[in-house]
């Protein structure tokens, strides 16, 4: 619980962990291109020449992965060695002074990229991966001049059909196996492997196999060219278009650290960001597609009966059966907290439903046990569901779950989110009996027959945070605005509340935080991070 | 305020030099009031029938050239020290718009056009450099897969907006393929409404014509190159 709302440094690519340092062995001392480095003991060459600042990329090093050491595209001099080490593979040791940038390193370098490009087919103007290539940017970067290959290149299988998720052109492929060690060791599924030798070996999966796992858009990432390419992303938006914005996936309890990938105002992929203490540098297939619920079925603005109304029409519709309601019994609203929506929009309607005295119920989506895989998938799909119990346990609100609500005797239903669980015939004939006001940023479920509907912000669309299975609070940053009049869910609240004479008075995200933070003791230690700009991609390098 | 001084200082001892007009009188209260001379132009130049007459010589001396030079033989163009071949045409200065039209430079930017493959289709695709380096914005691509495996990627959307385009030529420069050129020659055309300012795949294809251009250009291969020159050739 000790954890901060910001998700570290919004852009910086999260520096790989070096492996924890056993308490038995000090730290070990070397000399990196003339700068004296102190590392943990166990830590590879490579990563200890980051913190110097040099940056020698690799193809087949990836920091989540094994160490294969195959593509020698990172080999350096060390001293005392009659040989050039790769290294991503040599461990530290003490007193030892490496050289990356000396003449011998850099030719070997140059001469392993310029027989790694010997076959590739260079058709970068219809590569997904160009803009954000390793081999791309090694290129310009190290050796930037013309073929010195005359025969024919070697041509092999073009847009293979892998599986569900992802195509394979095999031309591209430099045979790093960085994708196989990730079917390996992230899906737990030996899908791909090599197959030929020399100039004729090739990915792919066995004979009639398929790739297909629930990680296996993670391949897409780590591919440092465009070999394996997405199915839902391919040909849709260059790498260099898009702006970055630092998130969680919102698409169950483990709450992955992502960055949503946008442009013109909607997200266009989602991609893990690194976190050692939640996923990694993974994240699911299927949480990886949420984004596509962003365009779908959204509530753009406020509705009356189903007819489009205005903010001020459908406030006055909804304030004036709220307010006669309560002067019949206060227990008569209930308030329905969602598990799908942040920490911010349930603690202001937490508020709002102590200030009425209402009955308050929570809706949680029910487990998918077929789900947890003991990785990142668990049972729970709500993004928030600790996050709501936390808050209404604070505000001592006592909470029933939302299927009691046909039982109950209320009369006015004030619900966030779209989410009301599977009710049974008559009691879902009683809820059409029922003034139900939503705020909602999809108009699907209840939210369509509601009487008044009031558009919120989805969770790509605004600042808050939410509470993950193992207790950290996960902050969201806003990647774009949210469709027509929506708000953010706490501001509908605000709204809400100011219309039917209760003071709540908050003008941003971060005040709605303080007072929670304030409110809730687990959390006192949090603190708010300015909102991330946008990182534009076109000047962000090579991913992968 | 003592840089104005200075002006008028320097004023004062122009006129003292007698470099600007005569002054008749100076006011004692305030120096800068002034009576000078006012020269005016005389009857025959106010008239400007001199001047009138000067340029109408010079119209009447090029209509005479230039009705007279098509009508007189090559002999006695060449006595007047006119040209003998058909440039003779170069030395008339109106050209018969629109029946004649000026030859623009090689490399004038006309409208766009889409350079076809053999097989007539767009050699673009859809590799979004154009879009990206366009300092108007006036490009939009939507790409879409194509059924072609050795091409995959094409343009389902490639639109122009003429009006916004400044004709600056980068989308040609940028453009790895070949696929987009700017050397029509034409102008972009007069519309009614801008919507129809718009070039479109369709018409931008119409005007295409089939390029052969190898991605990167053909240029020659390292053994053609002189030795020595290549950064890698250590082995030599």
């Amino acid at each position: 619980m000790s954890d901060t709302a910001s998700p570290g440094p919004a852009h910086a690519t999260a520096p790989a962990p070096a492996p924890a340092p056993a308490a038995a062995h000090p730290p070990i001392n070397l000399v990196i291109d003339g700068q004296a480095v102190t590392v943990p003991a166990g830590t590879n060459v490579l990563e200890a020449a980051k913190l110097v600042g040099t940056d020698i990329s690799a193809f087949c090093y990836h920091p989540g992965l094994k160490v294969v050491a195959q593509c020698r595209q990172c080999l350096v001099t060390i001293e005392k060695n009659p040989k050039l080490q790769p290294s991503c593979q040599q461990t530290c040791g003490e007193g030892m002074v490496v050289h990356t940038k000396d003449a011998a390193s850099t030719l070997a370098r140059q001469q392993m990229l310029e027989f790694t490009l010997v076959n590739h087919p260079v058709d970068c103007p219809i590569c997904d991966k160009a803009g954000e290539c390793t081999l791309q940017k090694l290129y310009f970067e190290n050796d930037n001049a013309d073929s010195r290959i005359d025969t024919d290149k070697v041509h092999k299988a073009k847009a293979v059909d892998l599986g569900p998720t992802i195509v394979l052109d095999q031309e591209r492929c430099i045979l790093c196996s960085r994708c196989i060690r990730v079917c390996d060791e992230v899906a737990g599924q030996h899908q791909l492997e090599f197959s030929q030798r020399g100039d004729h070996e090739v990915l792919g999966t066995a004979p009639g196999a398929q790739l297909d796992n629930a990680y296996s858009l993670n391949t897409v990432d780590v591919c440092p060219v465009g070999a394996l390419t997405s199915k839902d992303f391919r040909f849709t938006m260059r790498a260099w278009e898009l702006d970055a914005t630092p998130s969680v996936c919102n698409g169950c309890a483990t709450g992955c650290n992502i960055e949503i990938q946008h442009k013109n105002g909607r997200a266009w992929r989602l991609v893990p960001r690194h976190n050692a203490d939640v996923n990694e540098y993974w994240m699911c297939d299927e949480g990886r597609l949420t984004y596509h619920d962003l365009r779908e079925e959204r509530l753009a603005g406020a509705t009356v009966d189903g007819l489009p109304s205005g903010w001020d029409r459908a406030l006055k519709v909804a304030s004036e059966r709220i307010i006669s309601a309560l002067a019949l019994a206060p227990t008569s609203v209930g308030v329905v907290l969602s598990a799908a929506h942040s920490n911010e929009d349930n603690f202001a309607l937490a508020k709002l439903a102590k200030a009425w005295g209402a009955q308050v119920f929570v809706a949680v989506r029910p487990l998918v046990p077929a789900r947890a895989d003991g990785k990142l998938r668990v049972a729970d799909v709500n993004p928030n569901a600790g996050g709501v119990m936390a808050i209404a346990l604070a505000l001592g609100l006592q909470t029933k779950p939302a299927h009691e609500l046909a039982d109950a005797s209320v009369k006015v239903v004030v619900m966030l989110g779209d989410l009301l669980p599977n009710l049974g015939a008559a009691a879902t004939s009683k809820l059409k009996e029922l003034e139900l006001i939503a705020i909602a940023a999809h108009e699907r479920g209840p939210v369509a027959g509601a009487r008044v509907a009031l558009p919120a912000a989805a969770w790509a669309e605004t600042s808050g945070t939410v509470t993950n299975a193992k207790g950290h609070v996960q902050r969201m940053h806003p990647a774009f605005p949210p469709p027509g009049q929506a708000l953010a869910g706490w501001e509908a609240v605000v709204r809400l509340a100011q219309a039917t004479g209760v003071k709540l008075v908050w003008a941003h995200a971060r005040d709605v935080f303080k007072d929670m933070t304030a409110a809730v003791p687990a959390w006192s230690q949090l603190t708010w991070v300015r909102e991330a700009r946008p990182l534009a991609l076109r000047f962000a390098g090579s991913r992968g | 305020m003592s840089n104005v001084d200075h002006d008028d200082n320097h004023d004062d001892a122009a006129f003292a030099a007698g470099g600007g007009p005569r002054v008749l009188s100076v006011s004692v209260a305030s120096p800068r009031v002034r009576t000078i001379q006012v020269v005016r132009p005389g009857p025959a130049d106010a008239s400007y029938l001199n001047a009138t007459s000067k340029g109408l010589a010079v119209t009447l001396k090029h209509f005479a050239r230039n009705f007279f030079l098509p009508l007189r033989s090559k002999e006695s163009r060449a006595k007047a020290g006119a040209p003998v071949d058909e440039k003779w045409k170069n030395e008339i200065e109106t050209v018969q718009y629109p029946e004649e039209k000026v030859t623009y430079p090689e490399r004038f930017r006309g409208l766009h056009r889409l350079t076809l493959r053999d097989d007539g289709a767009v050699r673009c695709v859809a590799c979004m450099c154009c879009p990206t380096v366009c300092p108007a914005h006036c490009i939009t691509i939507v790409p879409e897969e194509s059924d072609s495996k050795g091409v995959e990627k094409r343009p389902a959307i490639f639109e122009i907006d003429e009006l916004r385009c400044i004709a600056c030529g980068l989308c040609v420069e940028a453009c790895p393929c070949d696929a987009i050129r700017m050397d029509t020659g034409e102008h972009a055309k007069p519309v009614e409404d801008r919507s129809d300012a718009i070039e479109t795949l369709q018409t931008m294809m119409a005007r295409g014509v089939k390029s052969i251009a190898k991605q990167g250009g053909a240029g020659p291969t390292w053994r053609e190159t002189a030795p020595g020159k290549h950064p890698h050739d250590f082995n030599r």
